[in-house]
């Protein structure tokens, strides 16, 4: 390791001399510059390769114009439709960098393509092509810079950023781009121009330079001392956890440092300083786009995914700024390569659990929340076996993903898992069936309480010869007291069909035996009367759902039966039943009827 | 603040100035073009093509024409009311006004050369011989020119053209054309200059010849640079008079503020004198304005909801465009109509996306204005 270093260090240092060496130089080797570009530019040689770049830029011109002459209208239409969502703003960003984007790649392959149908003065191509590629950087730095930040209008913008600093954060982006993009190709074309290495080499230095210090500067400027740029409008707002702002000054002297280091190594570094600023601000990002309510599963879903598909893109870039095929890596026999891919696979797995287990915890979380907390003074409802029911749930979905994902980690990273499953198997038969009953004492749980079979405070009859009031409701047994007082714990496997009687409303009918003499019209009319009384008392009559009626129902010898019937909500029958034999014992007293006697007539038959 | 009728005149002189100034450049680049098959030809065409220009009658339009395409840009900018300009505008501005530095040596020389420097004769082939061989610092000039004057022709052109119902028919044909011109005359410039360094090579009588005849200039190059600069100086003090005007129209009326309403609950606000059309631009507002507020379109037009009485009067070049499309009444065009009093309430009426073709043929952008009645039908 140790020996790792001071080669990198040597290297660094040699890279730094070399750059000391270069800077000595440059000023007398860019007057020679000078004098070999007027040399060699103002001869008819290089009068044909200005010509020529000429006819290219207005063969560019032209077919990006007839382009614009189609498109113009569809931008506009994505430039300036009214945009009422943060997905609007993303669809009509997307559309308008698609737009431009064909344009920009349209003039840049009609400029590299009818630049072949010319004889260029020797070296003089390559040179071209590079300026050609210079623009293109150029102008998609822009097309992305305006189309994220949409300066000058905040509700287009695509990332959480203060809509009064756009303007200057955009030129900030595009001056560090632009900076970046001529360290890269103009270097390339003043050293095919006129063979000025050193020249090339400060000009490189300077502008990554000058780049560096920019972004250094506004990760400062723009990410301020707290965590985050914005605070989020709605109640989301996260207590700053550690400020950006250095995180990002250091990545950014990071990749300096890379590039001084080795220029190999800055690609690589730059790929993951970018990535791991992505994955710090990407909460922030994904949040801007639930800006007005960030609560629901989808946001952290979003967010899960997101991450997930940045680090596949930096895993992606990387391997292309490494120049590895990753089909190539597997194949090969490092170990440490072997053990590196492996790894990458469980990081793989781990995000996938992660994803699932975020959706599953959202869903969970969002039930819970619109639950609310129980309020011990009111009697529990339904929902408080929900609420003992779903941390349970969450917990068994948590225990499951995380066995699951050991076992596919183990799987991966090739250690052979067969055992370890054939014996959880036969432990898991073993407790299946000592806790068969457990079990279904549970399940059959859950479906009642899907069902609302009952609820605290009810009172319900068991299939067994248990009846009761619901007292209490656990995972896997529900205490009724019985209206004697003993208390039954009935597990939900042995509760059986379940009967309830305290839904809705009740029918309680009772017998009223007279005389067999007595007018049964004249005793209808009564009861009905006594029932309209009731109803329009206040007191009885707000209980009474159906008022009391009775008809004759039954003549037997010297007694005559009627049934009387009323509706009322479960627990009132009784009460009300009182009330209403009081009143019909005093309406027959005033009619002089008395109730049957005892007294049944014999007749012999002599 | 000129009146309908001088604004008129001035938008089709400068139409005019320019077209006179495209075919002049088109005449020279067609000659050029020739160069493709050999110098004798272009020579060959020189009196038919350039000759013209060179009589008098030729160089009295074609100076009359420039110096009142310059006046008339320089006016242009003068006249502004803000500094809100639209893409194409910039980008014509620009090379606009980078035109006569660049051109004036090319121009001066041949012009005035041949009459201070009796016996010199500025052939195509001379002109060649030292763009190609003895100063080729002119040549980039040059290529640059062609580059500068055809792209500020070609958005010009195509910016007035393309409003207009005859461009369905012919604009098929003028767009390639637009651009295969000054490519073949890049083209055709490169062959010649090869054959002329060949010729160069291969004939020294003829070289002889050409250095003879650059002597001639080089002994009245301090003369054409005194010339040069006398030009250059008094263009300058015009743009900067040009420049000066419009900061000083652009400041005086920064205190005052207009604000305008506008349908979707948009609201735009600045000075007072602004055009309607500017306030919108300046706001970001969406506001379609395909001829980049000449009044020529009609994309930009718009109901007047409140405030009428507080917008300046409808002039020639509105009310003509504003029949043409057929607008109703209390419709204004948003570039025309200037907002002098404080507030101002409009709906727009096309789609801020409305492209050229809403200028050819308005009836089909607008879904509740009445079917157009043909002239001439029962």
């Amino acid at each position: 390791m140790a020996g790792w270093w001071v080669g990198a260090l040597a290297g660094a240092k040699a890279r730094l001399e070399a750059l000391g060496a270069d800077l000595a130089q440059s000023p007398a080797e860019s007057l020679q510059i000078l004098e070999t570009t007027r040399s060699s530019l103002m001869t008819g040689t290089g009068v044909r390769g200005f010509t020529y770049f000429m006819i290219l830029l207005f063969v560019g011109i032209a077919v990006e114009w007839l382009y614009w002459t189609y498109a113009y209208s569809p931008l506009r239409a994505a430039q300036s439709a009214p945009v009422g969502s943060p997905f609007e703003a993303l669809r009509a960003g997307v559309r308008r960098a698609v737009l431009q984007g064909a344009g920009l790649l349209l003039f840049t392959a009609a400029v590299i393509g009818v630049s072949a149908a010319f004889t260029w003065p020797a070296g003089m191509h390559p040179l071209v092509i590079q300026a050609a590629l210079f623009l293109l950087a150029l102008r998609a730095s822009w097309i992305a810079v305006s189309v994220v930040l949409a300066p000058g209008r905040p509700q287009r913008q695509l990332v959480p950023a203060d809509p009064a600093r756009t303007r200057s954060l955009a030129w900030t982006a595009m001056a560090a781009l632009a900076l970046v993009a001529l360290g890269h190709f103009i270097p390339a074309i003043l050293q095919g121009a006129t063979g000025a290495l050193h020249a090339g080499s400060v000009t490189r230095f300077a502008s990554f330079t000058l780049a560096t210090l920019i972004l250094f500067v506004a990760a400062f400027a723009y990410f301020g001392r707290r965590g985050r740029m914005v605070a989020p409008a709605s109640g989301a707002a996260r207590a700053p956890i550690f400020p950006r702002s250095f995180v990002l000054a250091v990545l950014v002297v990071a990749v300096y440092i890379a590039w001084l280091m080795s220029p190999s190594a800055s690609v690589l570094a730059a790929v993951v300083a970018v990535v791991i600023a992505l994955e710090v601000g990407l909460r922030d990002i994904v949040y801007f786009y639930w800006r007005d309510d960030g609560t629901g599963a989808l946001p952290a879903i979003a967010l899960s995914l997101a991450r997930f598909v940045v680090a596949l893109a930096g895993i992606g870039a990387a391997a292309l700024a490494l120049d590895t095929p990753i089909a190539t890596f597997a194949e090969s026999v490092s170990p440490w390569a072997r053990i590196g891919l492996r790894l990458l696979g469980v990081a793989v797995l781990a995000l996938l659990a992660h994803g699932v287990w975020i959706a599953v915890r959202s869903v969970v979380d969002q039930r819970l929340a619109a639950i609310g907390p129980i309020d011990p003074h009111e009697p529990p409802d339904a929902s408080s076996r929900l609420l003992t029911l779903l941390p349970l749930l969450r917990l068994c979905a948590a225990v499951l993903l995380l066995a699951l994902l050991v076992l596919s980690s183990l799987w991966a990273l090739g250690i052979e898992i067969t055992p370890l499953l054939a014996g959880a198997g036969v432990l898991g038969i073993a407790l299946g069936f000592g806790a068969q009953a457990l079990v279904r004492d549970v399940i059959a749980g859950i479906f009642y309480l899907a069902d609302d079979a009952f609820r605290v405070g009810e009172y319900i009859e068991g299939g067994g010869n248990t009846k009761g009031t619901v007292e209490r409701i656990t995972l896997r047994s529900v205490a009724l007291r019985h209206h004697n007082g003993p208390l039954h714990f009935v597990p939900y496997g042995a509760l059986g069909s379940v009967r309830n009687t305290s839904r809705d409303w009740v029918i309680d009918k009772f017998n009223l035996p007279l005389p067999i003499d007595i007018e049964s019209e004249k005793i209808r009319k009564m009861i009905k009367k006594i029932g309209e009384e009731m109803k329009s008392e206040s007191a009885i009559g707000q209980h009474i759902l159906e008022p009391l009626k009775g008809k004759l129902y039954q003549i037997n010898p010297g007694v005559k039966v009627f049934r009387c019937k009323f509706r009322c909500p479960p627990g009132k029958q009784f009460d009300i039943r009182a009330a209403a034999l009081k009143r019909i014992e005093a309406a027959l007293k005033e009619m002089g009827v008395r109730f049957a006697d005892g007294v049944s007539t014999v007749v012999l038959k002599g | 603040m000129h009146a309908g009728a001088a604004g008129a005149t001035v938008r089709n002189a400068r139409i005019l100035s320019g077209l006179v100034l495209l075919a002049f450049v088109a005449c020279h680049l067609t000659n050029l073009i020739l160069g493709l098959k050999s110098l004798a030809t272009m020579e060959a065409a020189r009196p038919w093509l350039m000759g013209p220009w060179r009589t008098g009658p030729g160089i009295t339009l074609l100076a009359g024409a420039a110096i009142v395409h310059l006046l008339l840009g320089l006016y242009a900018i003068a006249s502004r009311r803000s500094l809100t300009l639209s893409k194409t505008d910039v980008v014509q501005l620009a090379l606009g006004l980078l035109t006569p530095p660049l051109l004036l040596n090319h121009a001066v020389v041949m012009h005035t050369a041949g009459e201070v420097t009796p016996g010199f004769d500025a052939t195509f082939g001379q002109m060649l011989a030292v763009y190609w061989s003895f100063t080729p610092r002119y040549a980039f000039q040059q290529i640059l020119v062609v580059m500068v004057v055809w792209m500020h022709a070609c958005v010009g052109l195509y910016s007035w053209l393309v409003l207009k119902p005859v461009w369905r028919r012919i604009g098929g044909l003028v767009l390639p054309l637009l651009f295969a011109i000054p490519i073949l005359a890049l083209l055709g410039f490169a062959e010649a200059g090869k054959e002329v360094l060949g010729k160069l090579a291969g004939d020294p009588e003829w070289n002889a010849h050409i250095r003879e005849n650059l002597t001639k200039v080089v002994r009245v190059t301090s003369q054409l640079d005194a010339f040069q600069a006398r030009i250059l100086l008094t263009y300058g003090a015009l743009l900067a008079l040009a420049v000066a005007i419009l900061a000083w129209r652009v400041l005086s009326s920064r205190n005052s503020h207009v604000t305008v309403a506008y349908d979707g609950n948009l609201s735009a606000s600045g000075r007072r004198g602004l055009s309607i059309l500017e306030l919108s631009l300046l706001n970001d507002v969406p506001h379609a304005h395909v001829c980049s507020g000449r009044g020529r379109c009609g994309t930009c037009r718009v109901r007047i909801d409140a405030g009428a009485a507080q917008l300046s009067p409808i002039e020639g070049q509105e009310r003509q465009t504003l029949e043409r499309v057929g607008a109703h009444t209390g419709e204004r065009l948003a570039c025309q109509a200037r907002v002098l009093g404080a507030t101002v309430s409009v709906t727009r009426l096309l789609p801020a996306f409305a492209d050229a073709s809403a200028a050819r043929a308005p009836q089909e952008w607008t879904a509740e204005a009445p079917a157009p009645v043909a002239e001439g039908t029962p």
